[in-house]
Order: structure tokens, then sequence, then C-alpha cells
């Protein structure tokens, strides 16, 4: 066996510690797992992988990926590196301070690992469309923003495919791995969208931005983060020290500056001590502590989990990993369940038959009387060119009065079509929920055929 | 476990190449909570709303026209703004009218405890609807917000009084002008 | 009162580069950092990925032993080489890209092999904060193990294979002041509260308050004023029982002001007091972690040799058996609360005064016997940084590697009643260990050409270990032939995972600040699932 060794290519010795994995059969496997040499071509040749997000975690998610055999990764962040980033993110030098991240860090991740084909895209994520998203086999996101998490969640709920039984078509799924990371804390989770827990079934477990009460800003303050949060929140606006155009920006040295110092005459006032020009910065950017072990930690899971997605070669993790590296390791791993009323993934699209002719009126009085729906007042909007469209809302007077003509029109009129969803929110139901129109022939025509 | 590896010769669409039927941009997450917030809105009587905009449910006015306490017969205005981060994080609501209120500064900051540090994702618009008008039947000179009016409230309540009837008539407190707001 | 600041003072470079991580362990942790010089032996994926995030904190220095030459497999998985590095030097290549990340680090390569160093030179050792080994055969384990254990310098032995890892730390004896528990206890000593606290709480009287100022008194004076109330009914003793703390609740009930209708008007330091009840009115205690320490014979036999931190325990029980009356000093910090600013400001100054004094006393004291001894001065400002931390010190006296290889009765009986469990994380720590002996009788890792035909082998190295510590052999044979199927293949994912940990634990002990793993780690990537044991 030993002399064989030596004539298998370069390239198959390169990977050969993987190949062990994809390529041998074990006892812990998944049952469906065939070893084959063809899992490794499919990871370099075929399988695409999103990274979302090229700071501390997408760095090493690039890293990671690309040494485990998958090469056509794409990489989407709209910003560029500061020098705070540097003591992470390491595919970034002082010299490239200003440049874009996604390109910087895939710059670096091809030049390093051969055959890596990595991709970047400098733009926000709110800036590609559902065609762009949907090329993906899987979707990593190292992010630190809830706003985008949850914009992506709902973008992948959207690329589900529900068959006419309302069953999921499961190769409409985009698996997310996602990983966050906080100081010496860290999780990562393993979502697949619209079977098991998604984002928003789990918003409870991010922490809310913490706050204080405006009077106790405005009146008692007791902390140096009162007199700090009252010179952001109450005496910028007030003095304008920039002229009135122009908002406090956390990342201006002068505002900093110029915030750092009234906060210290009106801590100074108050006899309350510790104001610092690095908890000023902390409060107005809302930092958060970061270093390289815990992003190495949390990135390499969701590799592995990638991985074990892309293999089938392992059991994915079921489906939350917490870990705290503050006193000694510590990981605890959960079933984060599915809430079944979650706004975002238990909104498997009903389907309302309707004329071609019908006017809105038509759709108002089925959701009223269809035994299917039932509904006590619906509020019926669209979204028509991206755009939100109230149709009717009957509850609301001044909308009322304003959409009541709209259900004497035709409902092409109003831009919806056959295929189209519109949107209705009763009190019947827990969430505002998406209705498919199925246009029905006429049935003379139908039995003509 | 769903099988993926199923996927594994199968190449992905090309980047913008469109489904058969075409794709409707969805709602987010926000919109369709605040879609459902507000079609279940039960206002009190003395509350109503105006939607500069029908399609944009995101931004929106909320008059109050107290029928009893010091603030009877004015009329005020408070703005909000839904954030794409909503319900996880609170709507930002400013008063747009100026009022001598406890409660409220001059820059039309509002201090009520769900708008900020007690924010909770099962809160609907309806509580801080409720919340906001409790604010005019109760003005609270514990935790002020306009000092001056506090300390008054507290310790000479008819010149309090007085002084809110001045304001909604539209005229001067101490060194401040406020606009004339009544019904 | 401190001096006005300069407008807008500026940051240093360094503080910006390092900004999010001197929010975690602070200036001085920082220091400590940038004065630890780190050994990595064997640049395998691991080893690199572990200086990785130490090089981009900024630690002092890093050496990198390695006598191995750069493979094609080394090249797969391991980011800090390129192809160019094939053939050449192992450690020389992967210092070269790993100091490249940051320009304020030091790095040496050595190219000797680790056993030959210990042969010609064992005191090169001498000079590392940490050293770390991965990929080390079993001899060289003990031998290198044993080494550092005598010349105590803490060593951190890593492993990974297939979807397994793991790391051991091993430390003669680490002290920790700053441990950053996530729930820290307050000490607010309502029970024997010092003179000028004393003074404060009794210049109040609730019910003479205006309504105004009754909802801003802080939530420590109305529970001081409720227990004092009580005390006077009950024999002057404490509460301590449930029973009894309810009592105190209802009491405070009373103290509420009652609106028109007689009903209770809503006020947040009330609310606050009430919430307090079952922590606050916890007894002021030498806790026994502390008192260990502090009568430890460490603490009590000093010599010119002995550590500050033991000098400073010695101090702090002169302090607690004299003017501390059996209590540690003040910590002087006072929780955030429902307050008027001149209230909440005028009891934190009371609490921050005390600790001052005493923390002024233990220093008068450290002085004595630094110059008793004739040892390095210690700073005010450790002594300080000691007293506020005085009810959270930690100290892990660890065992060496040598004692857990061969066994002895405690580390086997340990092992046994985790597998009897069983437990299959102690499972993954028996067959890492089947493997090392494995590759020490057959020159390869187990599986590495043609797994099936290792299963036995291994499976003979597991019986012995098991064997050693007196437990069945293993029912079924899974494990060993998992761990054949790895055949000591290196996963870069799961070394990078293990990198990450490992150079969070090497931080940990170069700046003496949070607690590190005691003392090992298995980590199962299959499973997603960790341990920690204590061997």
């Amino acid at each position: 066996m030993a002399t064989t060794e030596t004539h298998v290519p370069e390239q198959q010795r390169r990977w050969h510690n993987i190949r062990k994995l994809l390529e041998r059969s074990g006892p812990f496997c998944h049952p469906d797992f065939e070893p084959s040499p063809d899992i490794l071509d499919f990871l370099m040749e075929s399988c695409k992988i999103l990274v979302v997000g090229a700071g501390g975690l997408g760095c090493e998610l690039l890293k990671d990926l690309a040494l485990m055999g998958f090469k056509k990764n794409h990489i989407v962040d709209m910003d560029t590196i500061e020098l705070s980033n540097l003591n992470r993110q390491f595919l970034f030098r002082k010299s490239d301070i200003g440049s874009s991240k996604a390109k910087c860090a895939v710059d670096f991740v091809n030049k390093r690992v051969p055959g890596c084909e990595a991709v970047a895209h400098h733009c926000a994520i709110q800036d590609l469309d559902e065609g762009f998203y949907r090329q993906f086999h899987i979707i990593v996101c190292g992010l630190d923003s809830i706003v985008a998490r949850r914009w992506l969640n709902g973008m992948l709920m959207n690329l589900l495919q529900y068959n006419d039984d309302r069953s999921l078509d499961q190769s409409s799924v985009i698996p997310l791995v996602d990983g966050g990371t906080e100081g010496f804390k860290g999780n990562a989770r393993v979502i697949l969208p619209g079977l098991s827990a998604c984002i928003e079934c789990t918003l409870d477990l991010y922490p809310p931005q913490k706050t204080f009460p405006l009077c106790t800003i405005a009146n008692t303050p007791r902390l140096p983060e009162h007199c700090i949060e009252y010179v952001k929140v109450i005496q910028w606006p007030k003095e304008n020290p920039w002229g009135s155009s122009t908002p406090l920006d956390g990342d201006d040295p002068q505002h900093v500056g110029w915030v750092f110092e009234k906060a210290q005459e009106r801590a100074m006032k108050h006899g309350i001590t510790s104001v610092t020009y690095r908890l000023t910065q902390g409060v107005l950017k809302n930092i958060i502590p970061a270093v390289a072990s815990t992003n190495a930690a949390i990135a390499a899971t969701c590799a592995t989990e990638v991985f074990k997605l892309a293999s089938s070669c392992c059991t994915n993790m079921n489906n939350y990993m917490v870990l705290n590296m503050a006193d000694g390791v510590y990981t605890y791993t959960f079933n984060a369940e599915r809430k079944p009323d979650c706004v975002a993934c238990s909104n498997t699209t009903r389907v309302l038959d309707v004329e071609p002719g019908a006017i809105l009126m038509d759709i108002y009085e089925k959701l009223k009387e269809d035994t299917g729906f039932l509904m006590k007042n619906p509020g019926i909007t669209t979204v028509i060119n991206g755009r939100n469209k109230t149709l009717y809302m009957p509850s609301i007077k001044s909308i009322e009065e304003r959409t009541r003509d709209n259900l004497k029109k035709k409902i092409t009129d109003l831009g919806l079509y056959n295929g189209g969803e519109i949107l209705v929110a009763d009190i019947t139901t827990p969430n505002t929920i998406s209705i498919k129109l199925k246009f029905i022939e006429n049935t003379d025509v139908e039995m003509s055929r | 476990m769903i099988k993926l590896f199923s996927l594994k010769q199968q190449k992905k669409d090309e980047e913008g190449s469109a489904r058969a039927g075409g794709s409707q941009k969805k709602a987010s997450a926000a919109q369709l909570r605040i879609t459902k917030d507000l079609n279940e809105l039960n206002l009190p009587k003395t509350c109503s709303t105006e939607f500069p905009d029908p399609d944009d449910l995101l931004n929106f006015k909320l008059i109050i026209c107290p029928d009893e306490g010091f603030y009877r017969g004015g009329r005020f205005v408070f703005s909000f703004k839904v954030g794409p981060n909503y319900p996880h994080e609170p709507p930002k609501v400013k008063c747009e009218t100026a009022v001598y209120h406890p409660n409220i500064d001059l820059e039309g900051n509002v201090c009520l405890n769900i708008l900020r540090e007690d924010w909770k994702p099962v809160l609907t618009v309806n509580s801080i609807v409720y919340g906001l008008q409790y604010l005019f039947l109760e003005p609270n000179p514990e935790d002020p917000l306009n000092k001056e009016a506090a300390d008054e409230l507290q310790s000479n309540r008819r010149l309090f009084e007085q002084h809110v009837q001045r304001a909604m008539r539209g005229g001067y407190v101490g060194a401040s002008y406020f606009e004339r707001c009544l019904k | 009162m401190a001096s006005p600041s300069p407008k807008s003072p500026e940051q240093s470079e360094k503080n910006k580069q390092y900004d999010r991580q001197l929010r975690l362990w602070g200036d001085h942790g920082q220091t400590a950092l940038e004065n630890g010089h780190i050994c990595l032996i064997n640049a395998t994926a691991l080893g690199t990925e572990i200086l990785k995030s130490i090089v981009l904190p900024g630690v002092g220095a890093v050496t990198i032993v390695d006598d191995n030459i750069v493979s094609d497999e080394d090249i797969g998985s391991n980011f800090f080489l390129e192809c160019s590095s094939k053939n050449l030097n192992r450690g020389s290549e992967a210092l070269r890209l790993v100091i490249e990340l940051n320009p304020a680090v030091q790095g040496y390569a050595v190219q000797e092999p680790t056993d030959q160093i210990l042969l010609d030179n064992p005191d090169f050792f001498k000079k590392f904060s940490v050293v770390i080994a991965t990929s080390l055969s079993e001899k060289t384990i003990q031998n290198l193990s044993n080494h550092l254990w005598e010349i105590n310098v803490p060593f951190i032995l890593c492993r990974s294979v297939g979807f397994l890892g793991s790391f051991r730390i091993q430390l003669k004896e680490h002290a920790i002041v700053e441990s950053h528990p996530d729930n820290e206890q307050h000490d607010l000593r309502l029970d024997v509260p010092f003179q000028t606290l004393f003074d404060y709480l009794n210049s109040f009287d609730i019910d003479s308050l205006d309504l105004k100022d009754h909802g801003h008194i802080p939530w420590i004076v109305i529970l001081y004023k409720a227990v004092q109330k009580w005390k006077i009914s009950n024999s002057n003793r404490w509460p301590m029982s449930r029973k009894e703390k309810n009592e105190i609740k209802a009491i405070i009930d009373q103290f509420k002001r009652l609106d028109d209708n007689g009903m209770p008007i809503y006020e947040e330091n009330f609310e606050e007091a009430l919430r307090a009840v079952n922590t606050a009115l916890i007894p002021t205690f030498l806790p026994v972690k502390i008192q260990e320490l502090l009568y430890s014979s460490s603490a009590i036999n000093l010599t010119k040799e002995s550590s500050p931190f033991w000098i400073l325990c010695s101090a702090l029980r002169t302090f607690v058996e004299a003017e501390g009356k059996g209590k540690l000093p003040v910590r002087g910090t006072l929780p955030d609360m429902t307050a008027s600013t001149d209230h909440y400001v005028a009891l934190q100054n009371i609490y921050r005064n005390q600790a001052a004094i005493d923390s002024e006393i233990v220093y008068r004291k450290v002085q004595e016997i630094v110059t008793q001894l004739h040892c390095d001065h210690i700073s005010e400002s450790e002594v300080k940084l000691f007293c506020r931390h005085a009810h959270d010190l930690h100290l892990i006296k660890g065992s060496s590697i040598v004692g857990e290889y061969q066994f002895n009765n405690t580390v086997s009986s340990y092992i046994a009643r985790f597998l009897e469990e069983p437990d299959v994380m102690m499972v993954h720590y028996i067959l890492l260990r089947a493997a090392e002996m494995f590759r020490s009788e057959h020159c390869r890792a187990p599986g590495e050409w043609e797994p099936e035909s290792d299963i036995s082998k291994l499976k003979t190295c597991v019986s012995k270990l098991l064997t050693d510590i007196s437990c069945t052999p293993f029912p079924k044979d899974d494990h060993i032939h998992e761990m054949c199927r790895y055949g000591g293949a290196e996963i870069h994912s799961v070394s990078a995972f293990l990198g990450g940990c490992v150079a969070h634990e090497a931080i940990k002990i170069v700046t003496k600040q949070y607690k590190p793993v005691n003392n090992t780690f298995i980590y199962d990537g299959a499973s997603t699932n960790t341990a920690t044991f204590t061997f």
C-alpha cells in the first residue's frame, strides 16, 4: 500500500486528510452516507457556499472552508477594513485599511490556497436578489447584526417552494449555518428553513440592546454610561455641534471627542467618576468586545457543520450550540424548537381560488365567508415591485377611507396576478399570513375542452 | 435530516436565472408584524391614527385628544417610526406637539418605560398607545424629563394646571414658548 | 476630584488596534500578554491555528520548534504553509507566515528535534511563559512534560485526530486574581456596617421623607431600615430563614406610601429592596475557599522566593485577623440601583473610601513583608486590584502529565469511574491515548494505510490501557473502528476549533485572568460534544 501512496498525484495527496473521512465508512456515519471519491469532487467542483460577513467569523470561515475542500465559496460584506479589525480579522493588514473586506479576504485566501476560486461581493446583503441566493447549496453566516440575520432568514424562507398539497419541496431548502460571538462567548447553529427552528422562532435568544430610562439619563444619572447617553440622546440633537444636518457618528473621532468632553462635564457636575474615552466610544457605537480565539472556535464549529451537510458523512448538531470560554471551556448543545406560530417559517402559503375578473370585494368576502378562512376583519396588503401596498384595511379609519375604493376595482387592475400573493392580517390568525391567488378558468370553458 | 447529498451531482441554477412563474418580493418580518399590530389596533375613543402614505405602515402618527385630566381639550401628535428590527426593538416615538409635561421634554422625547428599557417583543403598538394615553391622565413627577414641570406638579398643583392651560392655549411658560394645541 | 481631561484624546494606534480585546482583559492584561513568550512544538495545522490566535492579539514573542519537512498533506490542512513551502523546514515556513499577521510579535524558529533539545540544552525551555505541543510521541510527551513540571513552565499538550481532539494543561500552581465571575456577589456589609456606612444609613428616617425622596432612596437603605425594625422585636438577631426574610418583606411593604385610596404606590426602589431580600441579607463572611488560601502553608511560610500572590495572601491574612475583624477588605463597588444622583454617589463614595482605607492597610503590611524578605517591590495598584478581587481569588493546583500517563491510583480510579457510567467522552480519551500507543508501537497512525487491518492492533492497545486502570474491555469495537477510519487524519476545522480554545487558554495563563480549563478538555466534532476532566 505504501508504495502506491507515493504515486498519487500531489493534488490527491494534499487532500489526503479529508479523503479519509469521505472515502471510508465508519460506524457512526449517517445511514445514507456512501463513501466515495465523488464526494470530494462535489465539494470542490459543484458545491457553492455563501459566507455572509467578512469580519471576525467570515475571515475564519473562508479559510476553514477552503481547507475543507470547498472551492466555490462566495463572500458578501459591505464594510471596509478598520484598524480595530486587525486584532482578529487575520486576512487583513494595516495596508488594507479602507479596502473592501470581502475583496481583501478573497484575494488572500485565493492566493494562499491553490485552486480556491472564492468570489467577493462588496455590497449589502439586501442588494442581492433571490436569484443570487438561490444558486447556493449552503449559506454560512457570521454577522453581528440581528436585522441582517432576520433579513437573510426571511430570504431563505422566501426561497422555499411548497407542493400543491402544501408539503415542503425539500430541494428548495438551503441550510443556514449561523455563528455569533460576544467576548468570550459564542453560539453556532444549524437551520433547515421550513424544517427546523429559524432565527425568527428563537428571537428571544438574542438579548435586547441595553437601554436606560430616559428620565434617569435626564435627571438622576448614576453611572458614567448615563452621562454619555445623555449627551448622545438629549444634548447632541439640542446643540447640533456640527450643524443640524450632521448626525452623531460614532466613527468620527471628533464627534466622539465632543461627546466624551460633554459627558465628562456632566459627570463632574454630578460627582460621577470613570467617564473614559474608551467607555464613551463603547456606548456610542455599542461596541461588542471581540477576540480572535472565540471567533476561531465558533467559525470552526460552523465550518464542521457545513462539511457535514455537504458530505452527509455525519449527522449535524441538533441544532444550537452555546460556547462559554470565560470559565474553562464549556459548550452545551440543545434542540432549539420551532415556534408553531413563527411569523417567518410557519407561513406555508395558502391558496385562494379567484376568478380572473374578480374585484377586491370578492376576495374580501371570500376571506370572511369561505369555511377555510372565516375571518372577522381581514386587513389586506401585498408587495408589488418590491413596494408594500395596502389594498384594504377596514379596522383603521384613515386607511379604510383611502382604500375603500379598491374594493370595487378589478384585482388585476390593482396589480395582482395569477400566482401572486396577498398578505392578510386578522384576529383569527396569530400572524399575518400570505395567501397565493390561483386564477380559476371559467368552468364553461373548462367543460368545453 | 434532509438529504442534501442528493444534490451531489446537481448544479444549482446560475445567478440571475429566474424560476418559472417569476418571483414576488416578500414582506419583511417587521412588515408582517406591524400589519398585524395595526389591523388589531383597538384605539380608545380619545385616540386616532393618521397615515401620510397608506402603503407605508411603518411611519404614521397617533393623535391623542384627552377628555379628562390636566390636558383635557388638547390635541397631541406623536410620530411613530417602526424600524426593520421590529419587534425586537421598539418603534421610535416622538411627541411633535410642544407640551408642558413632566415626562415629555421640549425636544419631544418621551419618558415611557416600554419605549426603552422595558420594551419586549410581545408588546404591540396598542400597548404604546395606552401607555401614552396614561401619561396624559397621570403625569408622573417622580421620573421627570421636564424637571420644572415635575417639581411644580409636586409642589403646586394649581400653578402646574395653570401652566398646562397656558401652554395649550399658546404662550410662554418660563422661557419656553408653546404653540397653541387646543382642539 | 480628577483634573479636567485634555481635549479629544486621540487613542494610540495600538489602543485602536487592540480596542476590542482591551475591553476584556484591560491594559494590564495586554501588558502581561506583550511580555509573554510562547513556544510551539510542531507547526501542524493545530499548532499554527493556536499560534494565529495568540499572535493576533499581540503576544510578545513566539518560538517554533520543529524539525519536520513540509509535505503535501501539511499544505492541504495548514493555512500557514504555501505551495512553495514544500520540502522546506516546516517550523521556519510556518513562522514566516504566522509572524506576518502581526509585526509587533517577535518570532524564532528552532529546527532541532525536541528530544535533542531536552538532552543538549534543557534550559532552553526556561524562558517561555507557556510551552504548547502538538503531535508528540508518547515518549517525548513524558520526557518533556516531566522536564517542564520540574522547571515550573506551564505546558499544554494538544491532539487532533479525525473529528476528535483534546488538550491537557499542566501547571504546578496558577493563581488568578481577576477571575471575572459571571455573577459577582455584592459586598454590602449591611450586617456589619463600618462606621461611615453606619452613620449614613442611620441618617435616614423613611417616614419623614417627602414623596419624591421616598422614591429615590437606595434600596440598601430601605432594606437596612427594615432589618433594624425587625431586630427590635427579634432579640437583635439577623434574619436568616425564609420565614424571617418574608417578615422583612412585609416590613418593606409597610414602608410603602399609600395613595388616596389606601393602595400602595408603586416605587421602583422599594421593588428592588423586595427583590434584594433573598440575596443581600446573606451575612458577610470569609469564604472557605479564601480562608484555605490565606492559611495554606505557602501563605504562612514565606521565603524570598515566594510569589507576589502569596505575599499578598499573607498580608491579607494579617488584615483579616486584625483590622478586618474576620472579614476581607471592603470591595468598594456598588451595584446600580434606582436612586437620586446624590444618594447614589454618596453611598458609592462611602464604599469606595472604605475600600481605599482597607487596601491601604494591606499595602502597608505588604511593604513590611517585602522589606523583611528583601524581595521585589509590589506596587500599590497591584495591592488595590488584589483587595478588590479578594472574594474571588482562585488557585489551581495542577497535576503532572507523567502521573496521568503512568496511571497512578488516583488517575486510574478517576478514569474508571467515568468509564463505568459509561461516559463516551472518556472513551474518546482512551482512544486518543490508544492511538498514541499504537503509533509508538507501529510507527504509523492506526488506519493510516488500511483501516480494517489495524482494528485488532488498536484493540490490543485499548485493552492494555484498560487493564492498567483495571477496567473491563469495551463491549463494542465501534469507537476503535472509527479511530481507524480517521487514519490519523488531521481535519482542518477540528484543529481550528481546538486552536481557538488552546490559544484562549494560553492567553488566560499568560494574563493570569479568567479561569483556564483544569486540566483536560476533550472535543468530539462529530457529535459537537465537549467535556472537561481533571486528572
